[in-house]
């Protein structure tokens, strides 16, 4: 007998369907695979035969023949376990021929027939809606993250048996209470789930010029550096970054659960990731695992930032390889990985936030604490790479705080003020870049700065001395014009202001500290 | 000619410091003897140890290659025995038995400062090395120091900068220049000033090498200026020295919160001269060595002519009558760019220092009515003035002038 059931495989964040043909026929009892598969996916024949045996479900020893079309791509993963015994029970008759057309099964099964987890449930059932599949059954665990597709019924399976009973009642006789399709309001979980904690900005006492520097790089999608002692709360600021920035779209929140999916790091039962990722990898983090790669490639921590803050903290510790590969991520907001086993592409549009120390031990250049040589401090900043200096638009320095602003605590902003604000900025910026590649200001390319960066002719005046007296470089320049933009934005102005200028002149990066 | 050659061998020999070198010479009459000494002799003065180190040194040695050497490096040796040896040196204890120099040497004549301080400095300590080398070089009196970061390379290329002379004194072999990024500043005291060391031609700077070089450089000077020093500080070494020569010493105050000023302040506290502004330190000085120099003249053969001494002491009245602060040394272009200052302005500049502070700190030092001023704008505008300095993102000092 021969059977064909409907799965699906990854392919970076997206996916494709995979037909998985099962053909039992009279012979010697050989159970084969093909269909250029890895090594876990060959093993899911022993997963399967025990899971169904134990299951008390027989299969005949015959000569059994399993093939995952299309058979030119590799396959792996688990998810194909339970498609492989739906194939097998069908093929054996254990439930009406065709009952298990038109529905997409993913799921790796224990050896007591019971239905686990897998990664990538989101991508994978989105591709089936889009083929015009109706339904799905997935584990229990995935359900929720697949039911937030529209226009695919999603039913969570807890073991085998539950499945085969769905089947075999079906399409007539549904039985209430077995595999009841999931539900999921959408509007509810944007909501609720909003309300998760994230850590704000009334908690940072003093540093008044950082935080002013973090509200303008989220508000202008720009990236940006601290400097300063330890403890001075560089990190503290960091983590507050993703509650300033506007919530999570839906189409977002789509994207960031989708990585996450891919990456088997979406909490299980959770259907939406709908809080801004922020990822801050240790400093001894290797490229690949940055990246993203391996030889059948993986999210790595940039794609894991996607649509959120990728923090690096103690930038002059990274290994220089890992940071100069940030290059065309940061420029293409995607990264693009070619291995043996394919190639693939993953969204990296995170904003980056780096906070290092000014000098090895930490304190220059205050003297009293600092005794690092000149040579020594210049070496340390030398370690940061130019690639990744070259995309820095805001530069600012936090020195150590002291005890004074420590106890003021009630004066400082709450986040949801400045969230306001940088609201306010980010529509601004919407309605500008309407209909362009352009999405935030820290996205103008040096072409457009003409176009988007207007000025009057004291301002440009002004730039023109500023050029001269403080010796700006051409790239330095550009990057005062953005940022400009974005502080004339946050201020609601049109025009940008000779203020918003020399705002933006501080915040760039100095020979000295950088 | 011929001595000198000798005096090379005894100068060259590495492991040893300068009293065995003294005591060889000594006790045979010269470094030519010492030479020609057989090694039972060497035994008599030396320990079985260190005679063996020379037998087998001198089996090595090649008298005349070595001389020639030297000769084409364009570097000299100069004994005790020499007319040339620096008198200021001759009277030390542990005075060194010869001197490897290269460029030419200390100006005997001239005034002679030492200037030493941190390597690792603030630019509060290096604003002042720069002004006092500056003063220095100016009054054609010779700054005496080491060529190390911070301090001493500062006043050093200050003082060439003002037209005046310098003296390094290294304390590893005059042909090796440490530190390396010093190379500039190293050629231009070959060519304008002198370097000296007693060290043996391709030493390499090896710590214990420091502490003794220091007694040359105090030695070397009329008095020393200390500029800045941690409480447990080498600069603290040359001060010993000094004060063991009999030498004045002087010291720039810093503020008692400044772990870089502590040592300084407290040399002030044990009765140190204090140097609050460079001209009138040099008044005092210079009103002391041409004092000395005057009662030495008439004893020993006239060096300089008098009447250069009375017109110097003439300046030095003039110069009292418009004392400078160190501080607040202001050119007319800048005056003018002070005065168009706003209320805000002028406060956020009021608040500014030689040393760098961060912009949350200049705003905690604000007036309370000044408080809410954009003061990035402000200071942006006191940068394109040329007033004010961004030294990283977030620190400003005032402008060195």
């Amino acid at each position: 007998m021969y059977s064909a059931v409907c799965s699906g495989a990854l392919l970076g964040v997206s996916a494709y369907l995979v037909t998985v043909e099962v053909d039992i026929a009279p012979g010697l009892p050989v159970f084969s695979m093909v269909g250029y598969l890895s090594g876990e996916v060959k093993e899911s024949r022993d997963r399967v035969t025990v899971a169904l045996k134990n299951a008390g479900l027989r299969i005949p020893p015959n000569h059994i023949t399993v093939n995952l079309s299309p058979a030119d791509r590799r396959k792996e993963g688990t998810a194909f376990d339970l498609p492989i015994a739906v194939g097998m029970l069908e093929a054996s008759g254990y439930f009406p021929a065709g009952a298990s057309s038109g529905i997409l099964f993913l799921g790796e099964l224990g050896l007591d027939g019971e239905i686990k987890k897998v990664r990538g449930v989101l991508p994978i059932v989105r591709e089936a809606a889009a083929r015009g599949m109706k339904q799905c059954i997935v584990p229990a665990a995935n359900a929720r993250e697949g039911a937030v597709i529209p226009g695919i019924t999603v039913r969570g399976a807890g073991n085998i048996r539950e499945v085969l009973c769905f089947l075999g009642e079906h399409p007539g006789k549904m039985q209430e209470g077995i595999l009841q399709a999931a539900d999921v309001r959408i509007s509810e979980l944007m909501e609720g789930e909003q309300r998760e904690r994230i850590p704000d900005f009334s908690e940072v006492s003093g540093q008044e010029t950082a935080k002013r520097a973090a509200e303008i790089a989220a508000a202008g999608f720009h990236n940006l550096l601290m400097t300063g002692p330890p403890g001075a709360g560089k990190s503290m600021i960091a983590r507050r970054i993703p509650g300033i920035l506007p919530p999570l779209t839906l189409e977002e929140s789509l994207e960031v659960t989708a990585v996450h999916s891919v990456a088997g790091l979406l909490e299980e039962g959770k259907a939406l990731v709908t809080k801004r990722p922020f990822e801050s990898p240790h400093h001894t983090i290797t490229q690949a695992a940055l990246i993203g790669g391996s030889s059948l490639p993986r999210p790595g921590m940039i794609s894991l930032a996607h649509r959120g803050v990728l923090f690096l903290d103690e930038l002059p510790e990274f290994q220089r390889i890992s940071l100069d590969s940030l290059r065309q991520p940061l420029e293409e907001r995607q990264v693009n990985i070619a291995r043996a086993g394919g190639s693939v592409t993953y969204p990296t549009d995170f904003m980056l936030v780096c906070a290092m120390n000014p000098c090895p031990c930490g304190y220059y250049p205050d003297r009293n604490r600092c005794r690092c040589q000149e040579s020594a401090v210049r070496r340390y900043i030398g370690r940061v790479s130019g690639p990744v200096m070259d995309r820095i638009d805001l530069c600012v320095e936090l020195g150590a705080v002291d005890i004074g602003s420590l106890k003021e605590k009630n004066k400082a902003e709450s986040s949801a003020r400045i969230r306001e604000r940088v609201l306010r900025a980010r529509e601004i910026q919407k309605s500008r870049f309407a209909g362009t590649e352009c999405r935030f200001n820290g996205d103008i390319g040096a072409a457009q700065i003409e176009e988007y960066c207007f000025l009057g002719k004291e301002e440009q005046e002004l730039m023109e001395q500023m050029y001269r007296s403080l010796q700006l470089s051409a790239r330095a320049y550009h990057r005062v014009l953005k940022v400009a933009r974005t502080i004339a934005d946050l201020a609601g102005k049109e025009r940008i202001d000779k203020e918003h200028l020399m705002e933006a002149c501080f915040y760039r990066p100095v020979a000295g500290g950088i | 000619m011929a001595e000198e050659k000798y005096d090379l061998w005894l100068s060259s020999f590495p492991d040893w410091g300068n009293n065995v070198r003294c005591r060889l010479a000594q006790t045979f009459g010269g470094a030519r003897n010492a030479y020609l000494a057989s090694f039972k002799e060497w035994e008599e003065v030396l320990s079985s140890k260190q005679a063996e180190g020379l037998r087998n040194f001198t089996g090595q040695w090649r008298l005349d290659e070595e001389y020639e050497k030297m000769k084409e490096q364009g570097i000299r040796l100069i004994t005790r025995a020499m007319q040339e040896y620096p008198r200021r040196l001759r009277d030390i204890p542990d005075a060194p038995y010869a001197l490897f120099v290269k460029g030419g040497l200390p100006g005997e004549a001239m005034p002679a400062v030492a200037v030493v301080g941190a390597r690792e400095c603030s630019p509060y300590g290096a604003y002042v090395a720069e002004k006092l080398g500056e003063a220095l070089g100016r009054r054609k009196v010779e700054v005496i120091s080491g060529m190390a970061r911070g301090i001493d390379s500062i006043s050093q290329q200050a003082a060439l900068d003002a037209g005046g002379r310098s003296c390094a004194v290294l304390g590893c072999g005059v042909d090796v220049c440490y530190p390396a990024r010093n190379r500039e500043l190293y050629e231009r005291l070959v060519q304008k000033g002198s370097v000296v060391s007693e060290y043996p031609m391709k030493t390499p700077a090896r710590p214990q090498n420091f502490p003794p070089r220091n007694r040359i450089v105090s030695g070397l000077a009329d008095a020393v200026v200390v500029v800045e020093a941690r409480e447990k500080s080498g600069t603290l070494i040359t001060v010993d020295m000094a004060l063991e020569q009999g030498k004045e010493v002087y010291v720039v105050p810093g503020r008692i919160t400044d772990r870089l000023s502590d040592g300084c302040n407290r040399l002030i506290r044990q009765g140190a001269g204090v140097l609050l502004e460079p001209e009138e330190f040099l008044e005092e000085f210079l009103e002391v060595f041409w004092g000395i120099q005057g009662r030495r003249k008439s004893c020993d053969a006239p060096i300089e002519d008098g009447k250069e001494k009375n017109s110097k002491s003439a300046k030095s009245k003039r110069n009292k009558q418009s004392v400078r602060h160190c501080g607040a040394e202001q050119s007319t272009g800048e005056k003018e760019a002070l005065k168009k200052l706003t209320p805000e302005q002028a406060a956020v500049y009021g608040a500014l220092e030689i040393c760098p502070q961060t912009v949350d700190r200049l705003r905690s030092r604000l007036p309370d009515r000044y408080r809410e001023t954009p003061i990035t704008t402000q200071l942006m505008l006191l940068c394109m003035e040329g007033l004010v300095e961004q030294v990283s993102p977030g620190c400003f000092c005032l402008k060195k002038r």
